[in-house]
């Protein structure tokens, strides 16, 4: 038994030893890599899984292949999991000033490194293809996050079951009374398409001019107005699913995709992907309400202050906002481009043709959206 | 415990020391009683079995599923769809790769040090011993997404941030009381006379150290090393903090795969992602089983 | 020889503990500058230390949910840990079978299986389109409760993810009993019952209070058992916390929680080191 003991102590030693002598040379090969000639750029992306198909499959390879002597590498986190690490490991290295390990983030953090400072403005000199956006994406984060793709949210609804999709949200919010536990929306603070559903139906209740300041700035005096559209959502609680918000974009299109509900808001990129690939089945259509109309949101990347080789990043953004990569974003994930469609091929301009103008209705500063998510926590379900 | 209490639980159960004695006779039972108590029994087996198993043949099912919809039990379509797309990616492997070789540089460095100090715990008196063995303990209880932020500032000073290093000690602190006090009760429960007759016979003090004590106390380190490896395997957030963005491993990976996809792929990594767990386990089970744990917990 | 793995926790753990508790009293600086930075909604101290975070977070009514939640799940879950690992272990300790052996070797499963993969896969098992409720389903029951999602899930998983150290730590107590105490009970005449309770029992008082206050500590800590099979309010105060944290973007929101986390696992931590203490000096301090 002891002998059995001790080798089995001795194999994991060697084994030990040779992984650890394995970690070391592979760091040290990369380092001589690194030494020749060739610059690698850390990108951490969080979101959805489309997201990280668009990065790994089509702009990253994209982008090495017309920057031969730039490498990608991909650290991809799922939505909001990592995040609180990665800002916590960005304000701790900006402010020691050192390497945070990642020289390009793209996800919801992005915009509250911007607000907070963190970030390093994107000038129109190092990345010319900014002059062409449209400029009112960058006032609420003060240019320090550049918007490079857009999805909107949208109603996605079970044709079998529903044969007249509701085409405002007062007839959506009759529907889903009207079938109890047919409908339901993930939790604003795990996921971009129950937010938008949560605070367009807050929205609903609001004047414009409130929501025009909450847009851009930080109102917290006018937050209280929020009452009447909670007040509504709580309303709705008997009638969703199980009385339970599921957590995050994917759980909706699982329920959608089971049949177990006829009726959700989806992001209209993620949704479309997914009627591609076979994983929603074919009788899940799409559509618009309006009155308000659900928000949609740009999606932002963000070059931390103390990023290496910020050169090299700013061709990645600028390559990222070229009418050729913004084709490829909508024909792959079937986003929206950043762009404006003057600047795209026709072919996209004719696709986009029929889309109504207030598709993409802008969504809450940052900080707003937090206090909305804390809100929502405390005063619905 | 007394001397030769500790003894016999050293060799294995005083129960190994017993006098052959014949069980007394018992007169047979009522059968009706009996069969009821066995039925009763076997209830409850069956019960725990489904509660236990279920989840997981449940969830390998899913992996295998094409088209299920409630209220079948079992898929109506058969499809490995879901295994193609998870061969696909090209990130698990890696970080499969990763995870084998954090997990031993971990375990050993973490007995590396922790072993001294826990011969150090059962042998040396010195003033604030316990207060230092709980408080290793206690520091653990602090839920670690209060401390990151912190913890960020700490491994960026120290330029420990993205070093392998870094990511040793990160996975090193959660292992460390298993390190500590289970091989402390361990040795504390080899009697010294042993140690000291050793020595009298001209032993020098690291001879002593490995030829008498690591071997009495090997089962129950073993049993530590085996928990430690675990801990340090599963470990996800503190990875990623300092990790990024050379050293991302597999359970970090975890949660991203298993929330993002739809759910036969989620059920094919949830399937590969058990199965190094397992294997290692089925392996260490005997040990583990074995008995040295509960006296591993025990403050003396 | 004991300063390595002491001074490691010192400086990685220790440290931040401290900075976190300073933090929740409205010490924004220093340390804890960059917290600060991306935190709204902060109290400040102006100066000395303010109990405002504190107030704050236990005024707020979905937060005290969340902590009764965290308290009566920790309770529940304890207790039934603790009885079923009592049982199994009992079962295998007395009858040394192939089945007893079966029993011990499947409670042991959930050691093995990644705490994600478990919740995931107990979330499903449990919910609408589970094992149970489509049994239920064929045998005609159509009204079988959905679990997924709710508060029972989170027992029910919590249960799942604590047995096997609770079976493990029993078994190894009454393994320590030797055979000739519990044949010594039976040939004077005592039933096996009396038995357990007169022998056993009394015997393995620290393998229990070790059981209870691990499993105790691991519930209340506990994030992603709660926060992929729980409901969406009230849920366990992890999943609060890290929403606190990240969504609301509320770090000192979130630290009070996790010091309140801390507390509470501290005074079921001095439970454990008090009934040590008691027993260590009861066996009369051979050691």
């Amino acid at each position: 038994m002891k002998r059995k003991l001790f080798a089995m102590l001795g194999i994991a030693m060697v084994v030990v030893a040779a992984a650890f002598a394995a970690a070391l040379t592979g760091s040290s090969d990369a380092a001589t890599h690194h030494a020749a000639k060739s610059v690698t750029i850390n990108l951490y992306a969080s979101g959805d899984v489309n997201v990280q198909s668009l990065w790994q499959d089509h702009l990253i390879p994209g982008f090495e292949k017309a920057n031969p002597g730039i490498k990608v590498n991909l650290i991809f986190s799922e939505h909001g999991t990592n995040d609180t690490a990665t800002l916590a490991r960005i304000g701790a290295a900006v402010k020691q000033r050192k390497w945070p390990g990642i020289d390009l983030v793209d996800g919801g953090l992005v915009t509250t490194l911007a607000t907070d400072g963190l970030n390093q403005p994107v000038t129109k000199a190092s990345a010319p293809n900014i002059k062409l956006l449209d400029q009112t994406l960058l006032t609420s984060v003060k240019g320090a996050a550049i918007p490079y793709r857009g999805s909107s949210v949208v109603l996605a609804y079970d044709s079998t079951n529903v044969a007249n999709p509701p085409k405002t949200l007062s007839a959506l919010l009759a529907w889903i009374k009207a079938h109890p536990g047919k409908f339901t929306y993930n939790t604003p603070a795990s996921g971009g398409s129950g937010y938008s559903f949560a605070e367009t139906v807050v929205d609903s209740l609001l004047p414009q001019s409130v929501i025009t300041q909450m847009d851009q700035g930080y109102p917290q005096q006018l937050e209280s107005q929020w009452k009447q559209g909670f007040d509504l959502l709580h309303s709705l609680n008997s009638s969703v699913y199980q009385g339970v918000y599921p957590t995050g974009n994917q759980a909706v299109l699982d329920l959608l995709a089971k049949g177990q509900i006829w009726m959700a808001p989806v992001w209209s990129d993620q949704s479309l992907t997914a009627l591609k690939n076979g994983q929603l089945p074919k009788t899940i259509k799409l559509t618009q309400i309006s009155n308000p109309s659900f928000t949609g949101g740009a999606a932002y990347l963000g070059v931390p202050k103390t990023a290496k080789n910020k050169a090299d990043v700013y061709k990645f953004v600028n390559y990222v906002l070229s009418p050729a990569a913004q084709t490829q974003i909508i024909n792959i994930m079937s986003g929206f481009p950043a762009l404006p469609l003057k600047y795209l091929p026709k072919a996209i301009q004719n696709q986009f043709a029929d889309v109504s103008a207030n598709t993409l209705r802008p969504t809450y500063s940052q900080k707003t959206q937090s206090d909305f998510k804390a809100a929502w926590q405390q005063q619905v379900p | 415990m007394s001397a030769v209490e500790s003894e016999g639980v050293v060799l294995g159960g005083l129960g190994e020391a017993e006098l052959p004695v014949a069980a007394a006779a018992r007169g047979p039972r009522t059968s009706m009683r009996s069969v009821g108590m066995r039925m009763l029994g076997g209830l409850f087996v069956v019960c725990l079995l489904v509660f236990m198993i279920g989840p997981i043949v449940w969830l390998g099912l899913r992996a295998f599923s094409g088209l299920w919809q409630f209220p079948q039990l079992l898929p109506k379509q058969w499809t490995v769809a879901g295994w193609r797309t998870v061969f696909k990616d090209p990130n698990l492997s890696h970080s499969m790769k990763l995870s084998f070789e954090f997990a031993p540089v971990v375990t050993l460095a973490s007995a590396a040090i922790c072993l001294p100090a826990a011969y150090a715990f059962s042998r040396f008196r010195f003033p604030g011993r316990r207060v230092l063995l709980i408080s290793l303990f206690a520091t653990n209880a602090f839920p670690k997404i209060g401390l990151y932020i912190a913890m960020a500032g700490v491994f960026y000073s120290l330029n420990l941030m993205g070093t392998f290093l870094g990511v040793v000690i990160v996975q090193l602190i959660g292992t460390v009381v298993f390190m500590t006090w289970i091989p402390t009760a361990a040795f504390s429960a080899i009697p010294r006379s042993l140690e000291e007759a050793a020595r009298d016979v001209g032993a020098g003090p690291l001879r002593v150290f490995f030829r008498v004590t690591f071997p009495l106390a090997a089962p129950a380190i073993l049993v530590a090393m085996i928990l430690s490896f675990l801990a340090a395997f599963d470990e996800a957030q503190g990875t990623f903090l300092v990790g990024v963005p050379n050293y991302i491993t597999m359970p970090t990976e975890m949660y991203t795969l298993v929330l993002n996809y739809p759910e036969q792929v989620a059920a094919v990594f949830a399937m590969l992602l058990a199965v190094p767990s397992v294997v290692l386990m089925s392996l260490a089970r005997k040990h583990v089983m074995g008995g040295k744990l509960a006296e591993g917990f025990q403050i003396r | 020889m004991v300063l390595p793995p002491v001074g490691v926790i010192a400086v990685f753990i220790g440290f931040p503990v401290g900075a976190a508790i300073a933090y929740t009293l409205g010490k924004t600086g220093g340390p804890n500058s960059v917290m600060s930075l991306l935190a709204q909604h902060e109290h400040v101290a102006k100066h000395g230390v303010t109990t405002a975070p504190y107030r704050e977070m236990l005024s707020n009514p979905s937060v005290r949910e969340d902590l009764w939640s965290t308290v009566w799940v920790t309770i529940v879950t304890v207790v039934v840990v603790v009885l079923v690992s009592w049982g199994i272990a009992l079962y295998l300790r007395l009858n040394d079978t192939w089945l007893a052996r079966t029993v011990s070797g499947l409670s042991v499963v959930p050691l093995f299986i990644p705490v994600v993969i478990a919740s995931y896969s107990i979330a499903i098992f449990w919910g609408p389109d589970g094992f149970l409720r489509s049994v239920a389903y064929h045998l005609g029951y159509h009204g079988f409760p959905s679990l997924g999602f709710t508060l029972t899930c989170v027992v029910l998983a919590e249960i799942w993810v604590n047995i096997p150290f609770g079976v493990l730590m029993m078994s190894s107590g009454l393994n320590s009993v030797p055979n000739a105490l519990i044949e010594a009970g039976r040939d004077s005449g005592a039933s096996m019952p009396r038995v357990v309770r007169s022998i056993l029992l009394p015997m393995n008082v620290i393998p229990t209070v070790i059981v209870a206050t691990f499993t105790g500590i691991y519930v209340l800590g506990s994030f992603t058992v709660p926060y992929l099979t729980g409901p969406t309010q009230p849920n366990l105060l992890g999943p609060t916390m890290s929403n606190f944290f990240t969504a609301f973007s509320q770090p000192q929101q979130a630290e009070v929680l996790a010091m309140i986390v801390f507390v509470l696992a501290l005074a079921l931590g001095t439970a454990y080191v008090w009934a040590n203490i008691r027993a260590s000096k009861r066996a009369g301090a051979t050691s």
